[in-house]
């Protein structure tokens, strides 16, 4: 196999043919071809090309690998980035005021770049506090050997203890170093205050020695705690490990951590958030975290939004992993890391201003992203969107399911939110109403157990003006979650 | 600018949920229920006495209450709860049921907001018709408001012309 040839170019079928067209064209070539019927002087020599290329085309196994070392090697023009639009309306009244239309944005890898695992560069910080003190530390260091025994070769593995000061238990651990790490895990004991920063400098030390271009360089904070005065200084950490290339996610444990602030920690670097309702879920979500960083695709992709005069973005909330508000700045919006096992989507809410009839540019989009499954920086994918207006519309045209959908789960995650804003600003009795809403809306899409969250917290804000601590993490975590299908309060 | 039916927040045309109240708004109509003609509903009323009889002191495994929207083919599992209202959401009024059927047709089908409950005793389910403009049916007949009847496996509940069916499991 040689990957500078275009295969699909000499057997002349485009690089999305089918078994059956790659066939027909290589028996007409081949006929073609053939020494014995051709006077051709380069016969032969085709002929071999067009058998060469036949038998890897042909061998589904073969021409995956050969598309994807064409792609790593820059010479196919095919796309690495697949994405799918989808928009509510494609044509709107001619009307004398604003419009809305909403537009979903799905990107996945292209169906020809499998996932392949890549290595990890990882570093756990394990809250030490004095409250981790039991089941919690115990779970936790569970977790911790579960992840050494998943790991591989190619990985590196670090872990950091903090409490109000920082220690390094494991410093870049290889796959094949396994039994001292579990005696330095067992020797971890709690004790002392909470201070992330202290813990986080010290992970990102220990990511950064061993960063390299084609893993994924991540840190995993746990914590059941809150941190004193330091959040400005963790914050502004994580947008430097961001630029670094280094991400970092945030597990809560129990109810007494400060999830806006680890929510915000995890958006700025690019990493994701969870909740971990009891000290038994900490092995679980946390080897699920693993295993979706290990199957990171591309990092840092973003949305660029250039507006057609007379177009504007109301709103924008990622759907998937995960329901979260998203926050321009100027016309980019920043979506994470794509997971080759799940599709990244987003989903936009734009005004549109009164035009005349006819046929309008909406918007031009692009995505960019830095596809380090193959160690591409910079792919980029563009289209220019178009929406008509008509004087006499006939007949909506039915809106498309999947965004139906999404959105309905994304306006119950904003209605929760408002619940949240309400209470925030003392209106508990409009908060309770707002929960309510909430809870026959969770019920209408088959929530059972996060409708009855939803219910006991609106009975309990209208009884006694407040929320419990755990009942509201369950609900927006749960809600968040919602287009994840029913699993826990992963996100 | 459009209305939401529910609420009566305003919103830019094209909006599909009200942000407010979540109501789907294609959907949505005016509000108020309109009483059916008589022909189109059931006309024999249940008899309350006649009905729950044999289930009294059987201790059995708790139930979980399904519910069937005919019509629209939803399903939707109910919370367990000491009542439940079934209806049509109306947040400008602070009418919340636990089972919206706004999006089941319910406003055609002369729903009321508070149409009937659903209460709870031990793994016994009642239905009781709240006051609906339009009555609430039970296997066919008409219920008398304000009187509990126990609801079984496979009974068939009609809310106005709404159908429901009821799954005990």
């Amino acid at each position: 196999m040689e990957i500078e040839k275009d295969y699909y170019a000499i057997l002349g079928v485009g690089p999305a043919a089918t078994g059956e067209e790659i066939k027909k064209a290589f028996r007409a070539l081949a006929r073609r071809y053939h020494p014995d019927v051709s006077d051709a002087p380069d016969a032969v020599e085709r002929f071999q090309e067009i058998q060469e290329a036949y038998e890897v085309l042909s061998d589904e196994a073969r021409r995956k690998a050969y598309d994807r070392a064409r792609a790593e090697a820059g010479l196919s023009d095919q796309a690495i980035l697949a994405w799918e639009l989808t928009v509510s309306r494609q044509s709107l009244p001619a009307i004398p005021e604003e419009q809305i239309l909403y537009l979903m944005v799905e990107i996945s890898p292209a169906a020809a770049m499998e996932a392949k695992r890549l290595p990890l560069n990882l570093c756990l910080v394990i809250d030490r506090s004095t409250s981790m003190q039991g089941e919690r530390l115990n779970q936790v260091k569970a977790a911790a050997y579960q992840i050494i025994e998943d790991l591989r070769e190619s990985d590196t593995f670090s872990v950091v203890t903090f409490s109000d000061r920082a220690e390094v238990v494991l410093s870049g651990l290889r796959g094949s170093d396994k039994t001292l790490a579990r005696a330095r895990l067992n020797a971890i004991r709690a004790s002392g205050g909470t201070e992330i920063l202290k813990g986080l400098e010290a992970g990102v030390e220990q990511v950064r020695k061993r960063k390299r271009l084609r893993a994924v360089n991540h840190i995993i904070l746990l914590t059941d705690g809150h941190t004193y005065g330091d959040e400005e200084a963790c914050l502004a950490l994580a947008v430097e490990a961001r630029n670094q290339g280094i991400g970092i996610s945030a597990m809560g444990i129990g109810e007494d951590w400060n999830d806006q602030f680890l929510d915000l920690l995890a958006t700025k670097s690019g990493g994701v958030s969870a909740y971990v309702d009891s000290a038994a879920q900490v092995r679980t979500l946390l080897r699920k975290r693993v295993q979706g960083l290990g199957s990171i695709y591309a990092q840092d992709i973003q949305l660029l939004l250039r507006f057609a005069a007379n177009v504007r973005l109301e709103s924008a909330y990622k759907v998937s992993p995960y329901i979260i508000r998203l926050e321009p700045s100027q016309d980019r919006i920043s979506l994470g890391p794509l997971e080759a096992t799940s599709p990244l989507s987003a989903l936009l809410e734009i005004v549109v201003g009164p035009q005349k009839p006819g046929r309008h540019r909406l918007m031009q989009l692009e995505v960019t992203g830095d596809v380090i499954a193959i160690g591409r920086q910079g792919e980029r994918l563009r289209r220019e969107l178009w929406f008509s207006i008509t004087e006499n519309p006939t007949g909506e045209g039915e809106v498309p399911a999947n965004l139906v959908n999404a959105l309905n789960k994304v306006t119950i995650y904003r209605m929760q939110e408002q619940a949240y804003q309400a209470l925030e600003s003392g209106n508990a009795e409009k908060a309770s109403e707002q929960l309510a809403l909430v809870a026959t809306r969770l019920l209408d899409i088959g929530e059972l157990e996060l409708a009855q969250a939803a219910r006991l917290e609106a009975g309990r804000l209208a009884r006694t003006g407040r929320l419990s601590p755990e009942g509201w993490k369950k609900l927006k975590y749960g809600t968040r979650s919602l287009t994840m299908g029913p699993v826990g309060g992963e996100g | 600018m459009i209305t939401c039916p529910s609420c009566g927040r305003q919103h830019r045309p094209g909006t599909l949920f009200c942000s407010e109240c979540g109501v789907y708004l294609p959907t949505g109509g005016p509000l108020r229920t309109e009483p059916l003609p008589e022909e189109e509903l059931p006309a024999s009323r249940a008899n309350p006495w006649a009905t729950g009889e044999g289930e009294v002191g059987v201790e059995a495994p708790p139930k979980t209450l399904r519910i069937i929207m005919l019509d629209s083919g939803r399903q939707v599992q109910l919370p367990a709860a000491p009542e439940l209202y079934l209806g049509r959401l109306d947040a400008a009024h602070g009418i919340f049921p636990d089972l919206d059927l706004t999006a089941d047709g319910g406003l055609e089908g002369g729903v009321s907001r508070r149409h009937a409950k659903i209460h709870q005793q031990g793994n016994r389910f009642f239905i009781e018709d709240v006051g609906s403009a339009n009555g609430t049916f039970l296997n066919g007949q008409r219920l008398t408001p304000y009187l509990p009847h126990p609801l079984h496996d496979g009974d068939e509940l009609q809310l106005g012309k709404l159908r429901l069916k009821v799954i005990l499991e």
